[in-house]
């Protein structure tokens, strides 16, 4: 099977860092409480008000970063729209399982059943950017916006397509960030919950790119064997971790990263951005932007006598979501 | 294609059987699965629906589920249909490890959700099912009972599910990341869909009527469905039979609203005309088309004149298999896919039930039973949003 070449071409934001822009390289907002909902931009030069009126936050950021996205990556279009959620549209599924929990089985709004299907997101963003290539979404916890990426990297070997609009989104209402704590899925322990909201576009050209995306790889449940052997072709100077403040994971990824990867310089990313299922795509946007920029701020290191200027030649995002699994992007500038 | 992508195993349940034997008689006799409602509780008892003839319990115990382990009903239909595929191509526990797993659904563990919501809100009752509404769990959960394959992903397209998952292990497979991918997709019946539908207007409180003047709505269905997919050269070495090939596939996007199907069926077209382009096969040598086919006046206009304009005036025979199991939404592409197999497989037309008077600029059904001899099928499943795929399913050559 021939490897092409795949580019990230544009990676665009909202998420609890300032949005649609680079400032939490030099002035990342702090955070002290444990949950955390996105700075929102101004939607009203990607949206018009009547339409605005009846979307939900997932799909006015979905909107905005995929056109961002796309504006920036220099392309009239893209060949696919391919996007990740781990929950989907958690505001319109509340508003419709509220009512049916309380108010019965009658005058259910059929706005809010339309906005809460996963694939709602992909499907509006496609309305939108008149868009009638491949259309997918993938809902698996902390690796859809991996699954997404896997879709569009294995259609561009394939020679399928020449450019793909990845998309991870994820929103979390107060409601559901207490049931998800109380479920055990995330809010342990130290760990920062935010939302995200995330558009990398790929193209085969390296011109105005951010990086390269040199590998990818997706795992279940592998034995510390089968990682090192995967390991091998991943191997990069620098690694950025989900380490979130979730001491469990946080010692796994300590441990898995020492053994996989030996002295690799660690980074991290989520005690500015915070946990959520798509944290993976804020990831690799992290990481592209570095490798653009020719600079790893400094208080992305986990230790930070480790900081340095060095520009940086590779960064790989690991993520090992929920312990079973495992995804490996490594990008190149 | 160069490297043809073998279908060797796959199960099913749905409302006209747990298996393929039971499946395979009830489309050769006409016999529907639709009926009132038995298991969901709703006050909606005036829809028709095809439910899986099982309780969770009785799903439980086929397939031993231990007392203390959880199950949402999603899961456990897709663990029944998992273990018939498994078994079907003589996959051992030892070769899981060496096997993807991609699985379609959009209810997740909703069925459970929608009964303890309010519990998961204001107190601790039963938030061990918290962990297994969405939709990922659920594929885990399904998986696990079988072992640890080598990699798990889950796609939620509404009603294109299945067959997305179907189309993203072919791709998995043809850049050389497996050799064995089992696909499909599994969905039950909730409240949430069941009333979100209502609210939309599109459900028939009469048995669903594809392709009729008089159709007024879909009935909705529950079940699962998996393939096997396999490379020849796997197959070989394993010594077993292709039952299908999967000869092409299509996916496009509509782009014109997030529920209703566009007047010309632009996504419809598109997906139909890539997986007839991917497997090299020429419009007239299509032998039956499964269609989507819900019942909706949207839908089958839309899905007609999809047709229309690709197959020009030789449209080949069509027939919706909705009126045998419901509207299995994000299980229908697998489900549907299985149909094809035992249709090419047993040579026959399954028959668009409850069909009799044409309706206007649509296409004319398969009403009667009729034998044939399949080589070349194609199977739509089109989901809200615009996600529109299309499976082209093929005879082995002997």
């Amino acid at each position: 099977m021939m490897k092409k070449d795949i580019y990230v071409l544009s990676a665009k934001q909202i998420s609890v860092q300032q949005p649609l822009c680079e400032d939490w390289m030099t002035q990342p907002v702090d955070y002290q409480t444990p949950f955390n909902r996105s700075i929102d931009p101004s939607f009203k030069d990607y949206i018009s008000p009547i339409e605005a009126r009846r979307m939900g936050m997932i799909l006015k950021r979905a909107i905005a970063t995929s056109k961002e996205a796309i504006k920036a990556s220099g392309l009239d279009t893209v060949d696919a729209i391919i996007t990740g959620t781990g929950y989907g549209c958690i505001e319109n599924t509340e508003f419709f399982l509220e009512a049916l929990s309380k108010d019965g089985e009658q005058m259910l709004s059929p706005t809010y059943f339309m906005q809460s299907t996963h694939n709602t997101i992909s499907s509006l963003v496609a309305i939108q950017t008149k868009n009638h290539g491949y259309n997918v979404t993938y809902a698996h916890k902390g690796i859809s916006f991996d699954s997404a990426l896997q879709d569009a990297v294995l259609q561009m070997r394939l020679g399928k397509i020449n450019s793909a609009l990845v998309g991870g989104h994820d929103e979390l209402t107060p409601t559901f960030y207490n049931i998800l704590k109380k479920g055990g899925m995330m809010g342990q322990d130290d760990e920062m919950c935010g939302e995200a909201a995330v558009s990398v576009v790929l193209g085969t050209k390296s011109d105005n790119c951010l990086c390269k995306l040199v590998n990818f790889k997706m795992l279940y449940k592998p034995s510390m064997d089968k990682l090192k052997a995967i390991a091998a072709d991943f191997k990069a100077d620098y690694i950025l971790t989900g380490i979130s403040g979730n001491h469990k994971g946080d010692e796994a990824y300590l441990k898995e990263t020492k053994e996989l990867f030996g002295d690799a310089k660690l980074l991290k990313y989520k005690h500015i951005f915070g946990e959520s299922f798509t944290s993976s795509g804020i990831g690799v946007y992290v990481a592209a932007q570095c490798l653009k920029a020719g600079k790893i701020p400094a208080h992305l290191f986990v230790n930070p006598q480790e900081a340095t200027d060095k520009k940086p030649s590779n960064i790989l995002i690991f993520n090992h979501s929920d312990g079973n699994n495992y995804s490996l992007t490594l990008l190149e500038a | 294609m160069t490297n043809p992508i073998l279908i060797t195993g796959c199960g099913v349940v749905s409302a006209i059987g747990n298996n393929k034997a039971e499946t395979l008689d009830a489309l050769l006799n006409n016999r529907s699965g639709v009926g009132e409602l038995v298991y969901l509780k709703t006050e909606h008892k005036e829809f028709p629906v095809g439910e899986v003839k099982m309780s969770d319990e009785e799903m439980r115990k086929l397939m031993n589920i231990r007392d203390n382990e959880i199950t949402t009903r999603t899961a456990l239909m897709g663990m029944i249909a998992l273990d018939e595929a498994l078994k079907d191509a003589k996959i051992t526990p030892e070769m899981i490890p060496n096997i993807g797993f991609i699985s379609g659904t959009t209810v997740g563990g909703m069925d459970m959700s929608e009964q303890f919501y309010l519990d998961y809100v204001n107190n601790e009752k039963h938030k061990e099912y918290i962990a297994v509404h969405d939709c990922g769990s659920c594929s885990e959960m399904t998986a696990e009972h079988f072992g640890r394959f080598a990699f798990v992903t889950t796609l939620s397209t509404a009603c294109s599910s299945a067959a997305n998952a179907i189309i993203l292990g072919a791709n998995m497979i043809r850049c050389g990341e497996a050799d064995i991918v089992v696909v499909g997709g599994s969905e039950c019946i909730t409240k949430f869909h069941l009333n979100g539908f209502n609210s939309l207007m599109i459900l028939d409180t009469k048995p669903c009527r594809p392709f009729d003047a008089t159709r007024a709505g879909l009935n909705l269905g529950e079940g699962a469905a998996y393939l096997v997919l396999e490379t020849e050269e796997s197959a070989i070495k394993r010594g077993v039979r292709a039952q299908a090939i999967l000869t092409g596939y299509g996916n496009a996007c509509d782009a014109f609203h997030q529920t209703a199907s566009s007047p010309d069926g632009e996504g419809a077209y598109r997906a139909m005309q890539e997986a007839l382009k991917l497997a090299d096969i020429q419009p007239d040598k299509i032998d039956y088309i499964n269609a989507h086919g819900t019942g909706t006046p949207n839908n089958d206009l839309s899905e007609s004149q999809a047709v229309k304009r690709l197959f020009g005036e030789n449209v080949p025979p069509m027939s919706s298999t909705k009126p045998f199991t419901g509207h299995t939404t994000s299980a229908s592409g697998s489900i549907e896919a299985v149909f094809c197999i035992l249709a090419l497989q047993n040579g026959f037309l399954p028959v668009n039930l409850n069909w009799s008077q044409p309706m206007e600029d649509g296409i004319v059904p398969v009403h009667q039973s009729v034998k044939k001899d399949l080589k070349h099928v194609l199977c739509n499943a089109f989901g809200f949003g615009g996600n529109d795929s299309s499976l082209l399913i093929s005879k082995p050559e002997l």
